[in-house]
Parts: C-alpha cells; structure tokens; sequence
C-alpha cells in the first residue's frame, strides 16, 4: 500500500516521536517558568517599592500584606463562605444565558429570517451598559438574587447570541452541503455537523464570556447584597481597610485564574482532534 | 436506448448579471451512465452539477430525475467536493459511518460491514482510528469519498475528487470508481479538468466552453473503449487516440474566446 501520510504510523519512528514530545514538556515547563518568574517579579517589585516609601502604604498595601490579610478574611470573615457565594451567582446565571444563548444563537447563524428577526433587538439591548439597568431591575426584583441572576443574564446572554450566530455562519459551506447530501433534515445538519463543527469555538467564546460575568457580579453585589466578594470589597472600603479591598480583589483575580487555565485545559482535553 | 433519467432541460444560469450557463444547457443522461464533465477551470461546470443536488438553482429551465423534478438535496444524489471535507472531529471511521448515519433502513450489523468494507476500499482500514488532522489530504479525501459511497446515493455528484491524490492512488480509485459504478448501478456526473481521467472513467464526455458555460462537444467513450476498463487498456492504441482527440477539442475550447 502507497501510504501518503505526513504523521508518522503507528509503531513507525518511535525515537523521532519520543523526542519531539520531550521537546514539547521542555517547551511548555520553560513558558510555565516564565510565566511564575515574570509574576514574581512584579509582585517583588511591588513589595520592595512600598517599604521603601515609594508608595503609600494606606493606598496600596504591599502584597505581603496583602496575603496575610486574605488568610485572616478566610479565618474570620468567612471569605471562602462569600467567594462560594458569588462563584455560585456567576455560574447560574452563566449557565442560564448559554443554555438559551446557544441554540437561539445557532438559529440565527443558520436561517436568514431569523437572523433578520431577532438582530435588531439583540443589538439593541447589547449596547445598553449594565449599570444602566440596574434601578430598572431593582425596581422589578426587589434586592434578592434574582437581580444578580438578572443582570449577569442581562450582561452575557445579548453577547453570547451574536458570538453564537458569528461561530454558526463560520461553519465551512463544504460541511453543510455535505450533511444535506446524506440526508440530514435541517435540524439534523445543526446538530449533527454545525454544532459539532463549531464548538471548539463556542467553547472559547463560553470561556471569555465568563469572565464578563465577574465584572457585572461585582457590580451587582455592590449595589445590593448582603453577601459574596463585591460586598465584601465594598464594606472595607467604608472602613478604609485597602488591605482588605485588595484582599478581595486578588481573590477575585486568583479564581479567575483558576478557573480560565482549568478551561483552557479541558479544552485541549475534549478537542484534541485540532 | 435507455429512456433518459437524469435530464437538464433548457438550463441558463446567472448570478446577478454575470452568465454563468450560457442559454440554454440541454442533456440527458441514461441510468447507470457515467458522465464526465470536461473543460476550462471556472467554466460554469461544477455549478452545473451543484443544481443536480439541489445546492444551486437554476436561473432558467429545470432538472429532473426519472422525470420528477430534483429539488432540494437529498441523500439519492451523494456529493464528493474538491476540499477534504472529512469532518475533523471524527475518526476515519466514524467519518465513514456518517455517511450510514440517516440510513434508517441498515441493520447495524449491515451498517458495520459495509463500513469495513468501504474503508477497504479506499485503503484506510489501518487508520479507522485516527483522526483527519493526523492524516495527509490525500487520505483525508479518501475518506470523504468513502463517506459518500457508504451512504448509497443512486447519483453521484463528484467534483474533481481525485484532484489531491498521488498518481497510483488516484489511478486505483478510478479503477474502483469505475467498478462501483458498473456494480452497484450508478448514475455519476464527474467534474474535472484532466482529460486522461475523463478519458479513462467517462461513459460520455461533455468539453465545455469557458464561462459562460456551453456545450462545445459530446464525445462517445464507451463505444470505443467498452463498459469494462482496465489498466492495460490505458497503454492501448484506442486509448491513446481517443485522449489525443479530446486533448486537441480542450485546447480549441480553451483558446476559443482568448
């Protein structure tokens, strides 16, 4: 048999591939490296221009400081109770806007007078600025969590549509004609080839959009609640306890972090056939 | 002679004011006849063959299929395009599978052989679990072409199918191509800008102006080099006159209009 491939078969060059895939683990250790040194770096430069004067210290609190009131927040203001909390709001109502977001989305990208239907009103509503609705929604929710649910739903849905439809219209020609040809029903063909076909990206955009969500979160908790990070944050400041705003703001800062490498991870997990 | 089947009656096709098919495009092509679509390219050829499955209409006149007409695609006209459509997020055998996937009538069990069968055929057996991106475009096109043939299709739309392929390869699906033909009774419309492959699988060839498209001339393969096509024949005298006509009717269509 001519085989014509460019990978190597199995049980073909194992030395070849062994070495490429050391190549690969030397590769990523030396970005994760840099990565922890560049960061180090910046937080000793932080450190070092507090305690030297440079900076006041009422205002920004050296990161040491920092860490040491974050650790006495987790002991005594039950910080991981309201980081739960806010974790919670985030993802229900992350979760709420995807689930509707996605197949409406699709329907868009895929039939014209759907698109042509809905366009004028996503648009609409996408540029009006969160904060803007929030007397609106406090009016119509009173201060419990459905406000929260509803302006995070409000910030991300409206996006995530438009990202949705973007994702679907992307979806190779060849794909679509192809699925027809063998007989899928319309429905079919979404299901089975375009939302296969463009979820990598769907993920991406699901990743990035909430990140979004944080930022309305914050603004929802400090404008109503009596619990998660935002209200936390938004306490100390009447005290003028910087170290504890920074506090909460790092913890904000390091669940994001968390969050977006472990996405990024599955992300290389379930689409390995990139 | 067999009725006709698959019939373009008074086709033009213009995209805005463009004319892609010159008025008007008349053909009818027998069951089980092998139809090779020959000329410049850009021509207007593949969308010609578009409108057989139902991805492109016609601006004038209309196709029918044993007299009903074609409308909108279906999985009784099976389509191979240019690009290595293999879907990347399955293996070479589930790609091949999908082809089955709306085939209610396939037993499982019936669905599982001709799946070993057909990835056989296009020499993948041995990769039925590795994913497209691992493979060359050759292979990736090879499954697509599989993927295609396992679904059945009475009618094949093929859209210069073999165009990535290396010359053994491409030489033994044509081969194949000819036998599932013959086999299994298709009727196949090929597009493609390679006389010797014309030459070698059509039934008839079709030479195209350039775009606009219009039929120059129709060349009768099949009673000169017979039903059964075999390597040797491609050394024979008939074959090698036969191509050096279509060659020279190519030439004169491509420096028709210059």
């Amino acid at each position: 048999m001519a085989v014509d491939t460019l990978a190597s078969a199995p049980g073909q060059a194992p030395a070849r591939r062994r070495m490429t895939r050391l190549a690969k683990v030397l590769q990523r250790s030396a970005a994760t490296l840099i990565a922890l040194g560049s960061s180090a770096g910046l937080l000793a430069l932080w450190e070092i221009a507090v305690r030297a004067g440079w900076l006041n210290a009422l205002f920004l609190p050296p990161p040491s400081k920092t860490l040491v009131t974050l650790w006495r927040m987790i002991q005594d203001h039950h910080l991981l109770w309201h980081a739960g909390v806010s974790i919670l709001r985030v993802w229900s109502a992350f979760v709420l806007a995807a689930v509707m977001a996605v197949p409406i989305g699709l329907a868009m990208g895929a039939f014209r007078n759907v698109a042509a239907a809905l366009e004028p009103i996503v648009d609409f509503i996408r540029y009006l600025p969160v904060p803007a609705l929030v007397p609106l929604s406090i009016i119509w929710f009173g201060v419990g969590e459905e406000t929260k649910i509803f302006l995070l739903w409000l910030g991300t849905f409206f996006q995530l549509v438009l990202l949705v439809a973007d994702d679907m219209r992307r979806v190779p020609r060849d794909y679509i004609e192809i699925a027809y040809t063998l007989g899928a029903r319309p429905w079919q063909m979404l299901t089975d080839v375009a939302f296969r076909a463009m979820l990598p990206s769907l993920f991406d955009n699901l990743r990035i959009t909430l990140g979004w969500c944080w930022t309305y979160l914050i603004i929802a908790e400090i404008v109503a609640a009596d619990s998660g990070l935002g209200f936390l944050i938004w306490t100390a400041r009447r005290y003028m306890n910087t170290a504890e705003v920074m506090a909460g703001v790092v913890a904000i800062g390091l669940i994001g972090l968390v969050t977006d490498q472990l996405l990024r991870r599955l992300h290389r997990r379930l689409f390995r056939y990139l | 002679m067999a009725a006709p089947y698959l019939v373009f009656d008074g086709i033009a096709k213009r995209f805005d004011t463009v004319e892609v098919v010159a008025r008007t495009f008349d053909l009818a092509v027998r069951r089980n006849e092998f139809v090779v679509f020959l000329g410049p390219s850009g021509c207007g050829k593949t969308t010609l063959m578009r409108m057989v499955g139902g991805l492109e209409t016609a601006s004038e006149g209309r196709i029918t299929i044993d007299g009903e007409p074609a409308g909108r695609p279906g999985r009784d006209r099976g389509m191979v395009c240019q690009s290595y459509a293999a879907f990347p997020w399955l293996t070479v055998a589930q790609n091949v599978a999908f082809g089955m996937r709306y085939r209610l009538d396939l037993k499982p069990a019936r669905k599982r052989e001709r799946l070993d069968h057909y990835l056989d055929l296009v020499g993948l057996a041995e990769f039925r679990d590795t994913y497209p991106n691992r493979i060359s475009g050759g292979m990736r096109q090879r499954v697509a072409i599989a993927r295609t043939l396992a679904a059945g299709s009475e009618i094949l739309l093929m859209d210069e199918p073999f165009g990535a392929l290396d010359a053994l390869r491409r030489e033994g699906l044509q081969l194949e191509l000819r036998r599932i033909q013959r086999q299994d009774a298709k009727t196949i419309i090929f597009v493609t800008h390679d006389v010797e492959e014309a030459v070698f699988l059509a039934d008839r060839i079709i030479v195209f102006s350039r775009r606009p498209a219009r039929k120059l001339h129709e060349i009768d393969v099949a009673s000169v080099l017979g039903a059964e096509r075999t390597l040797e024949q491609r050394d024979g005298p008939d074959f090698f006159r036969l191509r050096t006509e279509v060659l020279h009717l190519v030439r004169a269509a491509a420096g028709d209009e210059r």
